[in-house]
């Protein structure tokens, strides 16, 4: 997690009425949500929500009590900073001269990133990691033409056999 | 034992089966489904509003004062439009509202068919939850998942949107699966009624206890929640126990009698002076069941300074959102206070309440006069002796209703508080008396509120609803006007504002109507309008210029009032 952003991981009803109300109530109180990433989890019928809000804990517990009214949320939760992982993907668009090519591995393969499709004229870069070296990757990547970058949003877990219901937050 | 019936005739059933007796509405393409079926149901009135704005309106002044669901009922698209002003009053004052609506069928959905709107995503922001039924057989737990959502906790309007061929389709009653259903999809527990969050309990409550016995200048700021929770015995305990003087929110008026010596008046904007500066000087607030609005602390960073807050509130979610508490207490008003009272020693708070006797200020020069609102609110009192229930609308009589009359009974004075929704009052007070039918109903307007849904009239007449209507007259939007002379350089823009001949009105309507112009009539006319059957009209025309005093200006602190005309002085 970068600096400030605090995560806050959501269980819901994987229904787009129930997203678009957590996402709305999000907009409507103002919060300075930095990204959002959904998907299914191991439940059928319940989605996994990570919002990371750019602001201090306290915001973002307040962001969790908004959160833990709404029906069809089953569970939210504020990672502790320092006690959740989270990590996102980036797919990077690179065009790069026959003639840099191995220079572009070499960075590859510093960030552990992977080419996912190779085409004539450019290459497709999958790099996965913390918000910061995702950044760095990036970084070095523009020493080339990157021509196109799709970031997913991170997403969260807490360390340990902690699950978000039994944190002092829900 | 099972039965076929179709959808609508599953709605009124499962209406019925949750108590519901009573509906305001207006029938529309995409509902008439259910008006069809709904003569199989005599149990279930209904009421033809004039405006679906009405039905809303009409349903939340009916849950407030009966503290059971109010429902309305519209069509799609404009008729469900129609209903967003209501849904965003009951939602901001917490009253449990359910909304049935109409939709096109679920071919047409997302095709822009004709009366076709995203009502669900309209309300979004304005309901606690809404639902869209999409299989006939989810429909009876729909329902019952609203009433159940709407009522729970801090209660909010629910809106449950019905597709037409939902209505027309069929499905067995008796097979749903009943209340578990809905349960099993509500998340998270959200505040259970008197149930307190274990880790707050006991070790919170004592320390409250501890700060309300240190406490030297302490206060008890009552607002809606103490109502919600009908913990009016609860709150008179605590401040008997403790001599701790009680201040009462826009929403807590009617929570604790006005009569009774801890009582000391409304905070905030228009609060009384003695009451606003209580606060600046308290040592100790216990706010229970109220938000801290900003008309209600005026700017926070110079809100009593020198107070620690005990906050008790059933939505976490409120606990030091506005205002840094102490100690944040979680649950039912009735079930904390009462948890309070166990905890805290007797004691007397007399030094303090003599300090605050010596803040009252005499009442502003804007109130007396002839034909005065005080003059018309004590006629009230006196012909009612306080026993009726007072709806006002939004604006300068507003604050009048408020401040003017003494409120004795529980729940007896019902408002548009945080939405402030002009136009409130006539519809409310239909669903008000519709509640309370052994007792007079008072809706008092300004001018421009009654204005906004003055066709109620014919409602109530269709339906023999006896709401007295009062129009307090004055030929300005009174409110606006005052700001406009106090901070606009009396620049009256667009607030000059013509009426009708509210008398011929009246007539009109077929209702006794009366004009009043002196003070000396006042009485009179109150009276006649209780005496007559069925609605009546009663337009006083007060000073145009009349202000409310004291008034804290917009952004400024507690300790800051207005107390008279901007260049005169304070009537000694």
């Amino acid at each position: 997690m970068s600096a400030g952003a605090q995560a806050v991981s959501v269980l819901i009803e994987d229904r787009m009425i129930t997203l678009t109300r957590a996402v709305g109530l999000l907009r409507r109180r103002n919060y300075p949500v930095r990204s959002f990433a959904v998907g299914p989890t191991a439940t059928p019928g319940l989605a996994r929500l990570t919002i990371m809000i750019q602001s201090d804990p306290s915001t973002a517990e307040r962001a969790v009590q908004h959160l833990q009214k709404m029906i069809g949320v089953r569970e939210a939760s504020a990672l502790p900073a320092g006690g959740a992982v989270a990590c996102e993907v980036a797919l990077v668009k690179v065009r790069a001269p026959g003639s840099r090519y191995g220079e572009l591995l070499d960075v590859l393969q510093l960030y552990r990133a992977s080419v996912v499709d190779d085409s004539a004229d450019a290459v497709i870069v999958e790099v996965s990691g913390s918000d910061a070296f995702v950044l760095s990757c990036l970084r070095a990547l523009e020493r080339f033409e990157i021509l196109e970058v799709a970031r997913s949003g991170a997403v969260a877990l807490e360390s340990g056999a902690g699950t978000g219901a039994a944190s002092p937050n829900s | 034992m099972t039965e076929l019936l179709t959808g609508s005739q599953i709605l009124c059933r499962v209406l019925r089966e949750q108590g519901i007796d009573l509906l305001f509405g207006y029938p529309g393409g995409a509902i008439m489904p259910f008006y069809h079926a709904l003569p199989e149901y005599p149990e279930l009135r209904h009421v033809l509003v004039r405006h679906e704005q009405a039905a809303a309106h009409a349903a939340d002044g009916y849950a407030r004062a009966s503290g059971r669901p109010g429902v309305c009922v519209a069509t799609s698209g404009p008729g469900a439009t129609n209903l967003v002003t209501g849904l965003a009053t009951a939602h901001m004052d917490n009253t449990p509202v359910v909304a049935i609506t109409g939709q096109v069928s679920r071919a047409m959905l997302g095709r822009d068919a004709f009366q076709e709107t995203d009502i669900i995503g309209i309300t979004q922001p304005i309901t606690k939850h809404s639902i869209l039924v999409e299989e006939v057989d989810e429909l009876a737990d729909a329902v019952r998942e609203a009433i159940a959502v709407a009522t729970e906790g801090r209660p909010g309007p629910v809106l449950v949107d019905v597709p037409k061929d939902v209505q027309t389709g069929k499905a067995e009653w008796g097979a749903g699966r009943g209340d578990a259903g809905a349960q099993g999809r509500r998340g998270a527990p959200f505040c259970d009624a008197a149930t307190l969050r274990p880790s707050a309990a006991a070790s919170d409550l004592d320390h409250a206890a501890r700060l309300i016995t240190a406490a030297e200048r302490p206060l008890i700021m009552a607002g809606h929640g103490v109502i919600l929770a009908e913990a009016y015995e609860e709150l008179r305990q605590l401040a008997e126990r403790t001599g701790i003087p009680v201040i009462t929110t826009l929403l807590g008026i009617s929570a604790f009698p006005e009569s009774h010596p801890l009582h000391l008046g409304m905070p905030g904007m228009h609060g009384e002076v003695h009451v606003n500066r209580a606060i600046q000087q308290a040592d100790l607030i216990i706010g229970v069941g109220l938000r801290f609005d900003d008309r209600v602390t005026g700017n926070l960073a110079a809100f009593a300074r020198g107070a620690r807050v005990i906050h008790l509130e059933l939505d976490p979610s409120e606990v030091g959102k506005n205002v840094p508490v102490a100690v944040g207490l979680v649950g039912d008003a009735r079930a904390l206070l009462g948890a309070l009272l166990q905890r805290v020693d007797r004691r007397e708070c007399g030094a303090w309440r003599a300090e605050i006797a010596s803040y009252v200020r005499p009442r502003p020069e804007s109130y007396r006069g002839d034909l005065s609102p005080e003059a018309i609110l004590r006629a009230i009192e006196e012909e009612t002796g306080g026993r009726c229930t007072i709806v006002s609308d939004v604006g300068q009589h507003q604050m009048w209703v408020a401040k003017l009359y003494r409120y004795q009974r529980p729940n007896s004075h019902i408002t548009s508080g945080g939405l402030g929704t002009m136009g409130f009052a006539v519809p409310a007070a239909m669903g008000v008396a519709l509640a309370r039918p052994d007792e007079p109903v008072w809706a008092i307007s300004g001018d421009g509120g009654f204005q906004m849904n003055m066709q109620e009239i014919a409602t109530m007449v269709q339906e023999g609803i006896p709401v007295k209507m009062a129009v307090f007259n004055n030929g300005y939007l009174g409110m606006v006007r005052q700001w406009q002379q106090f901070f606009h350089g009396r620049r009256y823009s667009a607030t000059p504002i013509w009426s009708p001949d509210y008398v011929r009105l009246a007539e009109a309507y077929g209702i006794p109507g009366r004009r009043v112009e002196t003070g000396a009539e006042v009485e009179d006319a109150v009276r006649e309008a209780l005496e007559r059957p069925g609605p009546a009209l009663v337009e006083f025309q007060i000073e145009q210029e009349a202000n409310v005093f004291p008034m804290i200006p917009p952004g400024a602190s507690l300790s800051e009032p207005i107390e008279a005309e901007p260049g005169r002085l304070v009537p000694a």
